[in-house]
């Protein structure tokens, strides 16, 4: 736990979109969906807006802050509560001052604005309680936990957290000269641009097929078992990418990425160095990787960590369970 | 040296890293190749037909134009007037400007002859060649050599004013160590920053990096949107800028361009940002002497 040098109430800060309001050309306005907006997930998807011409999305929020704590303990004045909507790819930030409801200052409420021309993929949006402190102005005395940031997916046509993993089909013999090179090959994974992705090769015969099937059980089954692997796959492939490309500060610190590759970085680093806080296992796995030895012992931590974020065993006892019960039916 | 590309297309471009990858060869980094130019454009994908702000031919004069201004000084000198000129020729908005991509073909497909001469290292006693660091084609915003110059123009302006920005880019530890801080994103504190530099409380590139780590460090605890709070964007007058880009003349040479015309920051926001970050300076000069000069 972080140690501040000046008091701060224990309780939770927590934010809640209620509303999104899209603003486009000529001043026309289009209320999102509301299934556009999950609370369970925390994510508003404003890909489900019906205008592709938005230029600006005017979130209303809610953040619920301790307050009575504030105002039985009295350490803190001049409270403001601000909610912040950033996004480490554009460098954007957004700041909008909530004001107190009814309810004695427990409920906070307020609009926030987010430009589309500032934005390119998913922003993020936390709320923070700012007060006057030990005579200290601008203290920030609470914050939303970063697991419980709203994040606004720009394109997303579905409110939810984790990605799908892009796969789509082409033919490696007449895909252009890198793609030629890996003809033969099932799939290659594709890990430099905004999202990683899959491509399937169209000219394995059957691949696209089995991948695309609904149909028969033994198909299913087989489909399952691929995807899995493939997924698997891409969770190491990004993770190579993401801490081969790390920004070190003077000092030698690596940085986490500002977009999905720290995403994954954050979260596989719990399986692959255990029990440390992240910034420490970011420096441990970049210490290895370049030199100082043991990134060979690494790769079986990093292999675990894809495969479980794939549910390969999952999908493998699944697919067993499945093969069993065929067998029996057909036995019968 | 390597040499301006031998074909030069109509239009900006867009190249992924895969593609980019194959065309930065140890030759280049090192300055003895140049990029084989039909074939990169073979492997870039275009961009839009009908927008007037992807003409290469203005973006390529005005790098001609920075490096015969700068012919007989050192490159470094170049950021502060290009970064500006650059801004306002291309006039995109930050969603453009995060695609790396489009910095990745400005990089290799319009002028590795510029990252070349920006970024060679001067050759080292064992070593017949100086090196372009890689990340200076492919790289991170605060390190690719135009991205940089565009980020640092796109944070620093306060509104349709550069001038913010050129006083950052005319110090290189400013360039360097505050683009990669998120600090700057909020504008009054990239203009006190500057203001501190502008009145010498900072001067040497040390004091510019205690200043910069301290307001860091400090934004942990103190929400600087809060004490000087920036005037909210207003998205039309960015829009109504890039509309103009088609009819709008080469940036001029010999005084600064002008930005969108989006409302500045209020100067007394900046003002009490600027008094609390010489305080914060005053105290991480205090405790670097104390510890031996170690911070």
């Amino acid at each position: 736990m972080r140690v501040y040098p000046y008091p701060r109430p224990n309780g939770a800060v927590t934010a809640r979109v209620t509303a999104v309001r899209l603003r486009g050309p000529g001043d026309a306005r289009e209320q999102l969906d509301a299934k556009g907006c999950s609370v369970v997930e925390r994510v508003v998807a404003l890909g489900m807006a019906e205008r592709h011409d938005w230029q600006s999305a005017r979130l209303v929020l809610t953040a619920t802050v301790p307050a009575r704590e504030i105002e039985a303990k009295g350490d803190w004045t001049d409270i403001a509560v601000v909610a912040v909507l950033t996004e480490g790819a554009t460098n954007a930030r957004t700041v909008a001052r909530l004001f107190p409801g009814p309810q004695g200052g427990k409920d906070w409420t307020g609009e926030i604005e987010l430009d589309r021309d500032d934005h390119l993929d998913r922003a993020s949006l936390a709320v923070h309680v700012v007060a006057t402190v030990g005579g200290v102005e601008g203290r920030i005395i609470g914050s939303t936990d970063q697991d419980q940031e709203w994040m606004i997916d720009l394109t997303a046509d579905a409110p939810v957290r984790d990605r799908e993993l892009d796969v789509s089909k082409v033919s490696f013999a007449r895909g252009g000269d890198r793609l030629r090179s890996f003809q033969g090959a099932p799939w290659v994974l594709d890990t430099a641009g905004r999202m990683p992705a899959v491509r399937l090769n169209s000219d394995f015969e059957g691949l696209v097929a089995l991948v695309e099937s609904q149909g028969s059980t033994m198909k299913s089954i087989m489909r399952e078992v691929l995807l899995a692997q493939m997924r698997s796959d891409v969770w190491a492939a990004v993770f190579h990418t993401a801490i081969g490309d790390l920004e070190i500060e003077d000092d030698g610190t690596p940085l986490f990425p500002p977009d999905w590759r720290g995403a994954v970085l954050r979260e596989m680093l719990p399986d692959i160095v255990p029990g440390r806080p992240e910034d420490d296992a970011l420096r441990e796995v970049h210490t290895r990787r370049t030199g100082e030895g043991g990134w060979a012992d690494l790769q079986p931590r990093i292999q675990y960590a894809a495969a479980r974020r794939a549910e390969i065993p999952q999908a493998l006892t699944d697919a067993f369970r499945d093969i069993e019960r065929l067998d029996q039916e057909t036995n019968a | 040296m390597t040499l301006r590309p031998e074909y030069l297309p109509e239009r900006l471009a867009l190249i992924s890293d895969i593609q980019a990858a194959e065309y930065i060869s140890a030759g280049l980094l090192e300055g003895r190749e140049d990029v084989p130019s039909i074939a990169l454009n073979k492997a870039a994908e275009t961009l839009p037909d009908d927008d007037g702000r992807l003409r290469l031919d203005r973006v390529r004069d005005l790098i001609d134009d920075a490096m015969t201004t700068f012919r007989d000084e050192r490159p470094t000198a170049a950021d502060a007037w290009l970064a500006p000129r650059l801004h306002e020729t291309l006039r995109l908005t930050r969603r453009e400007a995060a695609e790396k991509g489009f910095w990745t073909f400005v990089a290799l497909g319009v002028a590795p002859d510029y990252v070349v001469w920006r970024h060679l290292s001067e050759p080292k006693a064992d070593d017949a060649h100086g090196r372009v660091a890689r990340d200076r084609f492919i790289g991170p915003h605060s390190k690719q050599t135009f991205a940089r110059l565009w980020w640092a123009a796109e944070l620093f302006r306060d509104g349709p004013d550069y001038q913010p920005a050129v006083v950052a880019c005319g110090n290189q530890d400013m360039l360097n160590s505050a683009l990669r801080l998120d600090v700057i994103d909020h504008r009054p504190t990239a203009l006190a920053l500057v203001k501190l530099m502008e009145r010498g409380t900072v001067r040497t590139g040390r004091e510019v990096n205690a200043l910069t780590s301290a307001v860091n460090a400090a934004a942990a605890t103190l929400m600087y949107d809060v004490i000087a709070p920036d005037v909210e964007r207003d998205g039309e007058a960015l829009r109504d800028w890039i509309a103009g880009a088609g009819s709008a003349l080469p940036s001029p040479r010999n005084h600064l361009p002008e930005g969108p015309e989006e409302e500045r920051a209020s100067p007394e926001g900046v003002e009490k940002l600027v008094d609390h970050f010489a305080e914060l300076f005053a105290d991480a000069q205090v405790r670097g002497r104390t510890s031996g000069g170690s911070d």
